[in-house]
């Protein structure tokens, strides 16, 4: 508990502290980072932990900017309309899951893939929504007095989401229903011996991390202002399941570390692709290429992600501490005699 | 207590059970025995929900259960021990057991992710009780290994914890004493003694005929799907049908 609470301090801390710091430059990025973070988060559970994969989070994501988007153009509060969304992409999970998570294996990969293409040619046709053109000035987001106007204070919010949406998984997975999850991940059969309604917790957990890409979503219509159904292409779903592979699936620190490496790494990329000499399409064909590439890289030789490195490193540094320790032990009370 | 009535499974064409019936009274101790392919898992995974019957009926308390998935029946109060090891790989000794507990709490979601005073009430009472059954089956301070580093026989025992977890009115236990050793062997016995004593309803499948013989109150004989004989087990080993089907020959385990 005491740990727990340090850990979550620390965490904080530092995210604030990087919202706090950080250069304008960096900002825009770092904004970038912490809403992918939260959407990859729950990409990470319902793979992990679930078993199910899904390729429409950034349906899920697209629904929450939009539930917000469009409730500010018509005059509800940001901060009650930032509340919806999240609600809102749960929802349309549940809606979509039911019918699905009767499938199987990869049908639900598939159908969230299809659910991703109807919602952006759905969303292309209303006119609630903007259509093609998109969906313009929706307003900054006021929590309050508060203003939310500069970049800086995007980042601090996202990153306060991002906080917010670590500790739910850190409790779920802590909890009851995180031990049915966990389980069900592990033998469907023995878990449902164990009264653990199988199903219905695979919807909750698909519907718990489409809540948190509309979460992030929501903050992302905020703090873009406009809305086009080319924002949220077809490649955003596959980003986040290629992030959360990376990171290390069914860990928390896996959807974040995953999301923050790919990023930088995308990142350094698209600016080596434009710089002059470059030919036009190289952006886009090394944007791709680094995702196939990594996925890839990571199924055959790391399947437990960035964070079983990690871990794995810090297992060996606490042995070699203790084979260290005994040594000296060791050493210190034969020399004596000898 | 338990009543099945005329259950029948094919596969294929074979029946693996037949016109099955049989009743378990409240705090009974059934045994089940059969040469291997009897049908007996069959039998347990048309009580439990994981198979469907062709035919026939299974009542829990004078309920109809046929339509119930399995975790509703296991809601309801039966619970299993799996002949192989189904044990949750990736969890702890100890959280295995506590998912046992599900049954008998209440907090979902939301209140986890809140951390709500009662779901961490829940946790600690859930806690507790399984580091008690982890001493009771013979797994005290293994709770932390990882479940899938511990040896066939103590998975076995990891199962029995996690199925008593859930404070079930009828036990289902799969020839939960193979893998053990003689010492383990004795201690289980005991334990079985003990549950019965406090009341509990179980049927228990095993291939050791002294061990089923010594714990059970009436002993059920299937043999290729079908009962041949239910008795006593002074009756049954009386039975000429069984020793001819069963006792009589030598079996390899
Ligand atoms: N899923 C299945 N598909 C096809 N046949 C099956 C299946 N499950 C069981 N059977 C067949 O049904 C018959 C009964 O099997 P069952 O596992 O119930 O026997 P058992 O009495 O538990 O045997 P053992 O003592 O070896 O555990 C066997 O002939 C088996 O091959
Ligand atoms: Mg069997």
């Amino acid at each position: 508990m005491q740990k727990g609470h340090s850990a979550f301090f620390a965490l904080l801390l530092g995210t604030l502290c990087l919202a706090r710091f950080l250069g304008e430059s960096a900002l825009s990025l770092y904004v970038l980072f912490a809403l992918t973070a939260i959407v990859t988060v729950g990409v990470s559970l319902l793979m992990g932990q679930a078993g199910q994969v899904s390729l429409g989070q950034g349906a899920f994501y697209a629904c929450g900017a939009y539930t917000a988007g469009v409730l500010t153009t018509h005059g509800c509060p940001g901060a009650v309309a930032l509340l919806v969304a999240p609600c809102a992409a749960a929802a349309l999970a549940v809606v979509i899951g039911v019918p699905l998570l009767l499938l199987r294996g990869h049908h639900l990969a598939f159908a969230t893939l299809a659910a991703h293409l109807i919602f952006l040619s759905v969303i292309g046709e209303m006119t609630v929504t903007g259509g093609d053109v998109g969906l313009q000035g929706i307003p900054r987001l006021r929590l309050g007095p508060l203003e939310l106007d500069s970049v800086r204070s995007y980042a601090y919010l996202s990153s306060l989401a991002l906080v917010a949406v670590v500790v739910v998984a850190r409790n779920i997975l802590a909890s009851r229903p995180g031990r049915g999850l966990r389980a069900l991940s592990s033998s469907e059969l023995a878990a449902a011996s164990s009264a653990i309604p199988v199903g219905r917790y695979k919807l909750a957990v698909f519907s718990l991390s489409a809540g948190f890409a509309g979460l992030a979503g929501g903050i992302y219509a905020f703090y873009m202002g406009y809305l086009a159904p080319g924002s949220f292409p077809v490649l955003l779903s596959v980003e986040y399941v290629v992030m959360a592979t990376v990171g290390g699936l069914g860990t928390i620190s896996g959807g974040v570390l995953g999301a923050a490496v790919v990023l930088l790494l995308v990142h350094a990329l698209s600016r080596l692709a434009t710089t002059s000499g470059m030919p036009m399409s190289a952006p886009v064909i090394l944007s791709y290429a680094v995702y196939a590439v990594l996925l890839i890289t990571t199924v055959l030789f790391l399947p437990g992600g960035i964070v079983s490195l990690v871990a794995a490193a810090s297992e060996r540094a606490s042995r070699r501490s203790a084979k260290k320790a005994s040594e000296a032990a060791t050493s210190s009370s034969t020399t004596p005699s000898g | 207590m338990l009543r099945v009535e005329g259950l029948s499974r094919r596969f294929g064409g074979v029946y693996a059970l037949e016109n099955v019936s049989l009743n378990v009274e409240p705090g009974e101790l059934r045994g089940i025995i059969g040469p291997n392919g009897a049908g007996k898992s069959t039998l347990f995974n048309l009580i439990t929900g994981h198979l469907r019957a062709n035919s026939g009926n299974v009542f829990f308390r004078d309920e109809a259960i046929d339509s119930l998935g399995a975790h509703a029946r296991a809601q309801r109060g039966i619970a299993v021990v799996y002949q192989g090891a189904r044990i949750f790989r990736g969890m702890t000794v100890l959280e295995n057991v506590m998912v046992g507990a599900h049954r008998r709490t209440r907090h979902g979601f939301i209140e986890a992710a809140l951390r709500s005073p009662r779901s961490r009430r829940e946790d600690e009472a859930v806690r507790l009780l399984s580091a008690a059954l982890l001493t009771l089956v013979g797994l005290g301070g293994l709770g932390d290994r990882p479940a899938e580093s511990l040896p066939l026989g103590q998975q076995r025992s990891l199962q029995l914890a996690r199925a008593l977890a859930a404070e079930p009115t009828l036990l289902l236990l799969d020839e939960p004493a193979s893998g053990l050793r003689e010492a383990e062997r004795h201690h289980f016995a005991e334990l079985i003694r003990s549950l019965r004593a406090s009341g509990l309803t179980i049927v228990l499948v095993e291939h050791d005929v002294p061990l089923v013989t010594t714990l059970s109150d009436r002993i059920t004989v299937l043999d290729l799907g079908r009962v041949i004989a239910e008795g006593t087990p002074a009756e049954v080993r009386e039975d000429p049908a069984v020793i001819g089907a069963y006792l009589g020959s030598p079996r390899a385990s």
